[in-house]
């Protein structure tokens, strides 16, 4: 049986999907990622980025983990949000449902507080999609048996054996 | 932590190189870096002092290419093996799949490899996983030096679980791929 620790499902993607749409559109923003706090990429709309977006997204993580311990120390739960401005473009960053991180990128075309806005409800709708979609990790685990089928682990081993050596 | 996405059909796995400062773990994803097909790897990212030592993580994409129809990647990352970056470890092993101990087998590094080790295992329980339940493969490093453990010895004293082991002279590559193929495999079984 194949099962990660979390998972997205076709009709989850597509809510989130319409959620950073509607983002995107009403924050007047450049791209809109989403990113699971452990550096790996779900979901990405927009104008395609001009940089390496795997690479991106675990500098995401490690920049939300880095300042989660700094909020830490200086006795604060957590920075629930990041903005990172630069000259022409900006990053806003926010944490959903601790697990998820929201990442707008956006330009001189619009400004923070309209970004923070929206980013605010977006994540709001985020938060009940996510939380829906933990709540059926354990049974959908099993569903998805069936879909994949034992053979994927040696599958991946003949896979793994070609393409590493030396 | 694995991420599967069943829209885009994609598996993401992360695993992370541990061991004490320069036993050789940036060495070990330079060479993979170096030697894996262009289009299997991303761009590799190293947030590193000026003396090029690991200040925050390394961090190498590879790409497997589909299987049964999912695209399954594994995101490398090293820890700045420096004893006083242990906020910047804890953090790394964040959702990890998967861990490669690498241990420098110099007689003087010895007990830097122990305290490295123990740290891992304070690190991992801060992140409610054991290292029972996280797979590991150990790589005893620098095996080409002159004065090095005996196998045996770093065997009794690091690896009194039975993990898999490799020898590995990572500036050269020796035993890299074998100790990366090992931890990617058993990273899938626990998936599979």
């Amino acid at each position: 049986m194949v099962k990660g620790d979390w998972a997205v499902y076709e009709e989850d993607f597509w809510s989130m999907n319409a959620i950073l749409q509607t983002l995107i559109r009403s924050a007047n923003s450049r791209s809109v990622m989403l990113i699971d706090k452990t550096g790996q990429l779900i979901n990405s709309i927009g104008e395609p980025p001009g940089f390496d977006v795997t690479s991106f997204s675990s500098l995401a993580a490690a920049d939300f983990g880095a300042n989660a311990e700094l909020a830490k120390m200086v006795g604060e739960k957590d920075f629930a949000t990041l903005v990172h401005q630069g000259q022409d473009d900006s990053l806003y960053l926010s944490m959903i449902a601790n697990r998820v991180i929201l990442v707008v990128l956006f330009d001189k075309k619009t400004s923070l507080g309209l970004v923070r806005l929206k980013a605010k409800r977006a994540g709001d709708e985020l938060q009940v999609v996510l939380t829906k979609i933990f709540d059926k990790i354990p049974y959908r685990n099993e569903e998805t048996a069936a879909t994949l089928g034992a053979d994927f682990a040696a599958e991946a081993e003949s896979e793994i054996d070609s393409l590493f050596k030396d | 932590m694995s991420l599967i996405n069943y829209s885009s059909r994609e598996i993401n796995c992360k695993i992370v190189y541990y061991g004490p400062g320069l036993c050789g773990k940036t060495t070990n994803l330079q060479h993979i870096y170096s030697r894996v097909p262009q289009d299997t790897r991303g761009k590799m990212i190293s947030l590193a002092t000026e003396m090029d030592r690991t200040l925050f993580f390394d961090f190498l994409p590879l790409e497997l290419g589909q299987i049964r129809g999912f695209r399954t990647r594994f995101h490398l990352y090293t820890v700045p093996g420096q004893v006083y970056y242990n906020a910047s470890r804890k953090l790394i092993l964040k959702g990890v799949d998967g861990i490669v101990f690498v241990a420098d087998s110099q007689i003087d590094r010895f007990e830097a490899n122990i305290e490295s080790l123990v740290n891992m295992h304070d690190n991992l329980s801060e992140h409610g996983l054991s290292s029972e339940k996280v797979p590991m493969v150990i790589q005893y490093n620098k095996r080409d030096l002159p004065r090095v453990v005996s196998v045996p010895d770093m065997e009794k004293e690091l690896n009194p679980k039975g993990a898999p082991f490799y020898e590995a002279v990572a500036l050269r590559g020796t035993g890299v791929f074998d100790t990366l193929k090992l931890a990617c495999k058993l990273v899938l079984k626990t998936l599979g």
